[in-house]
């Protein structure tokens, strides 16, 4: 479903990404890995369109994204949750579902759709008028999440949504995307500095490192007696 | 092209030149009409708001709409002092300077403070409330104006019982002009000027390095109002009437216009500016009928079509080192002085800073979380932390730019919580940010000269007179910047604009300002960053040079390869604590590292 | 008393349409981060086709209506070719001068074909001598009006706000450029509909306060955009009732001052609140507090 051929992010004289090969299928979840400055960030925002892609092609359902802005790309299904837990602070969790929803393709109407939301996370439910900003960190990520989910996505990007959280939030939250991706079919690509948590999500893993992929391969490949070791030394 | 704008810099440069164009114009006032000689003395009064508009804006970075104020301030006051009070005209020019002077300090006590569109719109407002001051105020004559004040026209201009005719008059305005000019001249070739530049490129990184903002700015409105203030005394005696008209937004924006087409931030462009906008009006009929929207068309398209105005268009752009602190001298590069190298091992010396139990909050959100730090002199100490760990934070509190919450900060044993950025930096803590801050349209070596600026001592008066003792002030940084050039390996590239150059010579060149500031412990925000192989070795012996010189160095970075390299040291954080410190080795079979890091549980098993 | 409270409603009335003005300032600040100097001149430009309109023997509703559409265009034009090819430049030195320039150029425009002398502006909102009586106080017909309409249009503009899928897209694109593109919302078109409707916004300004004056001449656009802006300053930038307390406060403040001091004062007064504003709270009354990361 997702291809990126070669693909290179410059920053004006910065090289961010160089070269990148990768492959999303749908259904299933494939983990971006590496430290801070890796890359990871600026992977995704060339698959959503807000990052300047210099080189190489990036390919959804075998068409090329070149000439679609963002907008246009979150119409097609991809969705993209930034890192740094970007939100819309102002607004309320439900006017943040809202808007979300609104510029969405909208399949079912926003009473069944917000409510489905409020079922998989209570918590939100009983918050929904609260600040976006307001929330703790575990509760944002769930609200971020929720606002990729509500757009019914063939395509997720989601860029560390386990950023300080306690391990015990990430385990419900990697839940809730391994439950969903299978659900609906959807093709997830998750960047996560937590390699080790990812990979045991994840059904593929790629490693980048100043901007080029070092390492690859399916999951259980990955996973293995000295990963630690093997990811240590790439990260560290 | 180049050539010729090269040649044009060589040209326009020489001083011989614009003292011939003086001379000429001297004695071709005694031999020219009426007309002619009223023409060429406007053109003395655009050329000084001009260049005073220059400062403020083209230099500074402070961008004013209301010029016409203090036009109308040294104006007004020269006119009521003479004409109503009878005060002598020197005197009363005096005094109009020093208000326009003092008005321009007060004015930017407020609006040192506020970014572009509130500074836009204050200014405008200023211009406004002067006008409006103008137009009701009894003193100045209300709508009607002041008439009657001394001047040729009139017969009436006396100065110590010397009556002053036309041409006497312009014969003042030149030399007054042409004074000035000089004096800005070398104003901007110092280290003055340059702290200028440095708060309009960035005021953060002007703090880093000892700039303070706030005096800057406070100078720069000044300076600027005393040049408007002189032009405003000068006008009223030359028209003999002062009308609320003559100081509407129209002059603001006109004064402006000048600045921006002749070529702001250069000394030659707001001359020709002036000189082009005083011209036209009077030999284009069209132009003065269609003015308004030719002054708007000017504004709407300057920035699309000619970003440096016609001075960046026909000649080099202006440098701002003395000249003569640039030829070249046979003997070697001066050393920058060092501390005294201490005979005992790094681990017992004295810390240079400590750090205890530092705490940040922002909003409810815990940045910092009780980091205790010590850095000792000849020491490299390496910050590392997964992302929102609170490096950076931990760093812009030390260096001044946020307060700490709580925890104590010492550096060379004196507390510094809470003093602000620039007095920090004068204490000698120097530190570099994450994207390398230099101000664009300086050379490396201009760049590098900045990081000096805590070491200069010449008074702003010396700087402008250009005394000897400046001079051999800038001789010395000037060598001693080119020793710290050698030393980034950036020699060949020393007087190149720094944003015509690939980002890895900027990153060389923050750390190579900062060592020019000779430091006592110096802060470095992910230095590595962005570089190539060859770079990051450049790097890397400007750090160890730092080192050897006794510095001590705190270096936060990602790039793991580069820090296993050169540090002694290892600090860990993760959400604001630390959680390992020791070597590098340690570091990586961590536990409490690990599971930062990568996310591994204390007893999980991959 | 009867005096001071005739100045009050005149101030409230006059502070409405400064509201107004505020207003159309935010837009654009919400959707490019800048402000569009030539909003004076925009108003100026309604006011004076309108009155253009109606000299050719047209209804005056038409000469209003063919304003508003003008002024619309107009700032839309002016956010393509003043703002967005310079927002590369860093700095604020880019746009500044460039949205002045615009402003100038349409002063200079009407200057030079209109004539620089004040064009009379007709009363077509009841006569400038009606009145209401109310406690004794006589309230101005006109000045209720006017009060009626800005304060509708302020409500309209904050339901929109708030309501409406677009107005929610507004506030995204305010709040995060990137992050409303990634959730689909056409960012482009959002910012260009703003300009549009700030335009219209300066239109209905001008319009009100020339039938207040009854003058409008090419200079009339500066004054009030300054008054506008520290309408929003005092009121807080980014908030839309904030904006209708600033003018209000300053419309009071300024009739206040005019009446019982001078009217010279009256004009310094605005530069004197923006001061303090700025030294006090920078933020505004109702605004909340801008956080830059170093």
């Amino acid at each position: 479903m997702l291809e990126l051929k070669n693909v290179s992010v410059t920053y004006g004289t910065i090289r961010a990404l160089r070269g990148v090969d990768l492959v999303a299928q749908p259904g299933q979840i494939t983990a971006v890995l590496g430290a801070n400055g890796a890359g990871k960030s600026s992977l995704l925002r060339a698959i959503a369109g807000i990052a300047p892609v210099s080189d190489g092609d990036v390919l959804y359902r075998n068409a090329s994204l070149k000439p679609r802005p963002a907008h246009q790309r979150a119409r097609m299904g991809i969705s993209l949750a930034m890192e740094g837990r970007r939100l819309f602070r102002h607004m309320s969790v439900e006017e943040n579902l809202l808007l979300a929803w609104s510029f969405g393709p909208r399949h079912s109407p926003f009473t069944d759709a917000v409510q489905a939301v409020y079922d998989a996370f209570p918590i939100l439910g009983d918050r929904r008028s609260i600040k976006a900003g307001m929330l703790l960190g575990g509760q944002q990520q769930m609200l971020i999440l929720s606002s990729v989910t509500i757009r019914e996505p063939d395509l997720m990007l989601l860029d560390e949504p386990s950023l300080g959280l306690a391990p015990i939030i990430v385990s419900q939250i990697f839940d809730f995307i391994t439950a969903y991706s299978k659900a609906r079919g959807t093709a997830v690509v998750l960047a996560e500095q937590m390699a080790v948590m990812a990979l045991r999500v994840a059904h593929w893993g790629y490693v980048l490192r100043g901007g080029q992929v070092v390492m690859h391969g399916a999951s259980d490949e990955l996973v293995k007696a000295d990963i630690v070791n093997k990811l240590s030394a790439a990260y560290l | 092209m180049n050539t010729f704008r090269r040649l044009m810099g060589r040209v326009l440069g020489q001083s011989l030149l614009a003292l011939a164009i003086v001379v000429a114009l001297w004695f071709g006032a005694g031999l020219t009409d009426r007309g002619t000689v009223q023409l060429l003395s406007f053109l003395m009064l655009n050329i000084l708001l001009a260049q005073s508009i220059n400062l403020l804006t083209g230099i500074a970075g402070q961008i004013s709409l209301g010029h016409a104020g203090f036009f109308a301030v040294g104006a007004y006051v020269a006119g009521v002092l003479t004409k109503t009070h009878g005060v002598a005209v020197p005197l009363a020019m005096v005094i109009a300077i020093a208000a326009s002077a003092l008005i321009g300090w007060l004015l930017a006590i407020p609006a040192g403070r506020v970014r572009e569109i509130y500074l836009a719109m204050m200014t405008t407002g200023f211009g406004l409330l002067c006008f409006e001051i103008a137009k009701e105020w009894s003193v100045t004559g209300g709508v009607v104006g002041l008439s009657g004040i001394a001047s040729p026209t009139l017969r009436s201009l006396q100065v110590f019982g010397w009556m002053v005719d036309t041409v006497d008059l312009f014969r003042v305005m030149l030399v007054a002009t042409a004074i000035v000019l000089v004096l800005m001249r070398n104003f901007v070739q110092s280290h003055h000027g340059r702290s200028f530049f440095a708060v309009q490129a960035s005021e953060i990184a002007a703090g880093s390095i000892g700039i303070a903002r706030g005096q800057v700015k406070r100078r720069a409105y000044a300076i600027s109002g005393a040049m408007a203030g002189l032009a405003g005394a000068l006008y009223a005696h030359l028209v003999g009437y002062l009308g609320p008209d003559s100081f509407t937004i129209t002059r603001s924006v006109e004064v402006l216009v000048m600045a921006i087409v002749g070529g702001m931030g250069t000394i030659i462009g707001p001359i020709l500016g002036a000189a082009l906008f005083t011209w036209l009006p009077e030999r284009l009929q069209i132009f003065a009928e269609y003015q308004f929207m030719v002054y708007g068309l000017i504004l709407m398209l300057i920035f699309l079509v000619m970003r440096r105005g016609i001075a960046g268009a026909i000649t080099e752009p202006t440098r701002f080192i003395a000249p003569r602190a640039m030829k070249r001298r046979p003997d070697d590069a001066g050393k920058p002085v060092t501390l005294q190298a201490e005979s005992n091992a790094p681990q017992n010396r004295p810390a240079l800073l400590e750090v205890h139990d530092l705490g940040r909050n922002f909003a409810g959100l815990v940045a910092l979380d009780g980091v205790s730090l010590a850095l000792r002199p000849g020491q490299i100490t390496a910050l590392i932390g997964p992302n929102g760990s609170g490096k950076s934070t931990l760093v812009n509190v030390v260096s001044g730019i946020y307060d700490p919450s709580r925890g104590r900060i010492v550096l060379g044993g004196d507390d510094i919580g809470g003093e602000a950025d620039h007095a920090i930096a004068r204490r000698g803590l120097i530190r570099t940010f994450q994207d390398p801050r230099l101000v664009p349209c300086f050379t490396v070596r201009e760049n590098i000269l900045l990081g000096g600026q805590r070491h200069f001592r010449s008074s702003m008066l010396a700087a402008a007179l250009h005394f000897p003792s400046t001079l051999r002030e800038e001789i010395a940084m000037v060598r001693r910047a080119e020793y710290v050039m050698e030393l980034a390996g950036l020699g060949a590239v020393a007087d190149q604009p720094i944003e015509s150059l690939p980002y890895g010579y900027r990153r060389l060149v923050e750390v190579g300002r900062a060592i020019m500031a000779d430091p006592v412990v110096v802060l470095l925000d992910e230095p590595a960053a962005g570089l190539s192989e060859a770079e990051l070795g450049r790097l890397a012996a400007m750090i160890r040079y730092l080192r050897d010189a006794g510095k001590a160095v705190l270096l936060i970075e990602h790039h793991m390869d580069f820090v296993n390299d050169i540090v002694d040291d290892v600090v860990v954080l993760d959400s604001g604590r630390e959680i390992y410190r020791g070597h590098m080795q340690g570091m990586r079979a961590n536990p409490a590292v690990r599971a930062a890091y990568l996310g591994v549980s204390q007893d999980c098993h991959a | 008393m009867i005096f001071a409270a005739q100045l009050v409603f005149a101030g409230i009335c006059v502070g409405a349409v400064y509201a107004l003005i505020a207003l159309g300032l935010n837009l654009t600040f919400w959707a490019t981060r800048t402000m569009n100097f030539a909003q004076g001149s925009l108003m100026m430009l309604c006011a004076v086709i309108a009155v253009g309109v109606l000299s050719g023997g047209f209804n005056i509703y038409l000469g209003l209506f063919a304003g508003l559409a003008l002024t619309g265009i107009i700032a839309a034009a002016t956010e393509a070719i003043a703002i967005r090819p310079i927002a590369h430049l860093t700095g604020s030195m880019g746009w500044v001068v460039t949205t002045l320039g615009v402003g100038i150029f349409l002063q200079g425009f009407v200057s030079k074909f209109f004539g620089s002398q004040a064009l009379a502006f007709p009363s077509f909102l009841f006569s400038a001598r009606d009145y209401v009586s109310v406690f004794g106080i006589r309230l101005s017909a006109q000045y209720m009006i006017i009060l009626a309409i800005a304060v509708l249009l302020v409500l309209l503009f904050e339901l929109f706000l708030k309501r409406t899928a677009w107005g929610r897209a507004l506030q995204a694109v305010a709040a995060d450029q990137d992050l409303a593109a990634v959730m689909g919302i056409p960012v482009r078109v959002v910012v260009t509909l703003s300009f549009i409707a700030s335009g219209v916004l300066a239109g209905v300004a001008g319009v009100l306060v020339a039938q207040i004056t009854g003058t409008v001449d090419a200079a009339f656009g500066f004054n009030l955009l300054i008054s506008g802006f520290v309408a929003a300053v005092i009121g807080g930038m980014g908030s839309t009732w904030g904006a209708l307390l600033g003018g209000i406060f300053l419309g009071i403040m300024e009739k206040l001052v005019g009446g019982y001091i001078s009217t010279a004062a009256e004009q310094g007064i605005a530069f004197a609140l923006l001061m303090v504003m700025l030294a006090v709270r920078p933020e505004g009354l109702l605004g909340e507090k801008e956080f830059v990361k170093v």
